[in-house]
């Protein structure tokens, strides 16, 4: 019966709590017990017993937590992914996709991720944080070469390669909305996208120019990395909320958190949506990676303060209770 | 003051006429409504009410080697729960009010 007193903090009337129990004649809680025993320790740990939002910011901090290291795990466990195809055979690929065509451009990947087209390095630093944070993007090997080719043709050669191909996705050249350019004869270009094993490919064909190339589908690992991290970091960041919050910090640290909260889930709120309405409108044999899910590292700057931020608060919160009156006044 | 929750109501009830340990409580509030109230929510309440000031640790008792920590209503829990007994009354009578004058329309 021990186990479910867990959920509450140290000391916080576990002992009480048995007593209760047991008087009550139970020597092991029903489910239902257990759960409530569960669900009112968690709430224990955050202090404030007469606080109505506290549990609200514990939750949404707690979430966001949990959403970054799933982040993170994310792209760790994206290092386990197949190196991408060399150019030499991604050469090979197109002569069977697209015979009698020569793909010009094809260049090995120099890493799995890239920014501009080379590896992520220090100096990319102010690009990342400055704006251009969405340049870092899954590499990919391809190339393109003038001309045209059959769409039909081309899907049932994929399929007889053995590939997936996913219906194609036709897309205006350039926005029309009427005189004197004529939206219906406007020139349109049309995508495919196929997945073999762990290989994605797009084809662009805008009628006078074919654009080919090959990407990595996530590894299978990134939904255990993705799972165990939120788990992790929900957990971790709960009990951190809790133990800042027993301690009952001055209000500096309590602003320092909303602004890191403010500075964590902005990004979020704008990316999110975004992210699922191309999900929605494209066909994606392997998502987006969850980072971009979150506006990362587009907004990093924004990751960054708000991790300072937090830093900060618990920080004031770690003061032992003598120094706090001298942060406090000033001294 | 925000309206009181009925297992609020009900624990300050159980202590209004005595300081109570934790199953006590329970048991006094199973007698009064029959309502079963699950250990964690009863320590949560304990803990929001005496942070708010309603109750307040009595006395804690050695029973059979283990110890019992009786909790007691404050003044400013009897004026909250007299408050809210008005509160419960004026609507009790209200209902029993139009429940008369519908019966005869119902019957």
């Amino acid at each position: 019966m021990r186990i479910w007193l867990l959920a509450y903090p140290r000391g916080h009337r576990r002992d009480e709590i048995l007593e209760t129990l047991r008087e009550a004649g139970r020597t092991r809680p029903t489910a239902r017990e257990a759960a409530n025993l569960v669900r009112h320790g968690l709430r224990a740990r955050l202090g404030r017993p007469a606080s109505r939002t506290v549990a609200v910011w514990a939750t949404l901090t707690a979430l966001i937590c949990g959403l970054f290291t799933a982040g993170f795990a994310v792209r760790a466990a994206w290092e386990t992914a197949r190196p991408l195809p060399t150019a030499a055979e991604a050469t090979s690929m197109l002569a069977e996709i697209v015979p009698g065509r020569h793909f010009e451009g094809l260049a090995d990947a120099p890493s799995l991720f890239v920014v501009y087209g080379g590896p992520l390095r220090w100096s990319a630093t102010r690009d990342l944080l400055l704006g251009d944070g969405g340049e870092y993007q899954p590499a990919g090997v391809g190339g393109g070469t003038p001309g045209d080719a059959d769409v039909a043709a081309t899907v049932q050669r994929l399929r007889d390669l053995g590939w997936t191909v996913y219906p194609p996705i036709e897309h205006d050249l350039y926005g029309c909305a009427g005189p004197p350019c004529d939206p219906a004869t406007i020139p349109t270009s049309t995508t495919l996208v196929a997945a073999r094993g762990d290989t994605v490919f797009t084809l662009e064909l805008t009628g006078t120019y074919l654009s080919a190339s090959f990407q990595r589908a996530a590894p299978w690992p990134v939904w255990p990395a993705g799972i165990a991290g939120f788990l992790l970091g929900a957990a971790g960041s709960f009990l951190l909320f809790g133990w800042a919050s027993r301690r009952r910090p001055r209000a500096s640290a309590t602003v320092l958190l909303a602004i890191a909260l403010f500075l964590w889930w902005t990004p979020t709120v704008f990316a999110a949506p975004l992210a699922l309405n191309h999900h929605l409108s494209e066909p994606h044999p392997s998502w987006h990676p969850l980072w971009e899910w979150l506006g990362q590292p587009t907004f990093s700057l924004l990751f960054l303060l708000g991790t300072a931020a937090a830093l900060l608060s618990l920080a004031v919160s770690a003061l032992p209770a003598g120094a706090r009156v001298r942060y406090r006044a000033g001294a | 003051m925000a309206t009181m929750r009925e297992p609020t109501f009900l624990i300050l009830t159980a202590l209004a006429g005595e300081p109570r340990h934790g199953y006590g409580i329970v048991r006094e509030v199973e007698t009064l409504s029959g309502m079963r109230l699950l250990t964690g929510t009863l320590y949560t309440a304990l803990d929001r009410l005496t942070a708010e000031g309603l109750v307040e640790h009595d006395r804690d008792e050695e029973v059979d080697g283990r110890t019992r920590r009786y909790y007691r209503l404050t003044a400013a829990g009897l004026t909250a729960l007299t408050a809210e007994t008005a509160r419960l009354r004026g609507l009790a009578t209200a209902a029993e009010a139009r429940l008369r004058a519908a019966r005869p329309r119902t019957a």
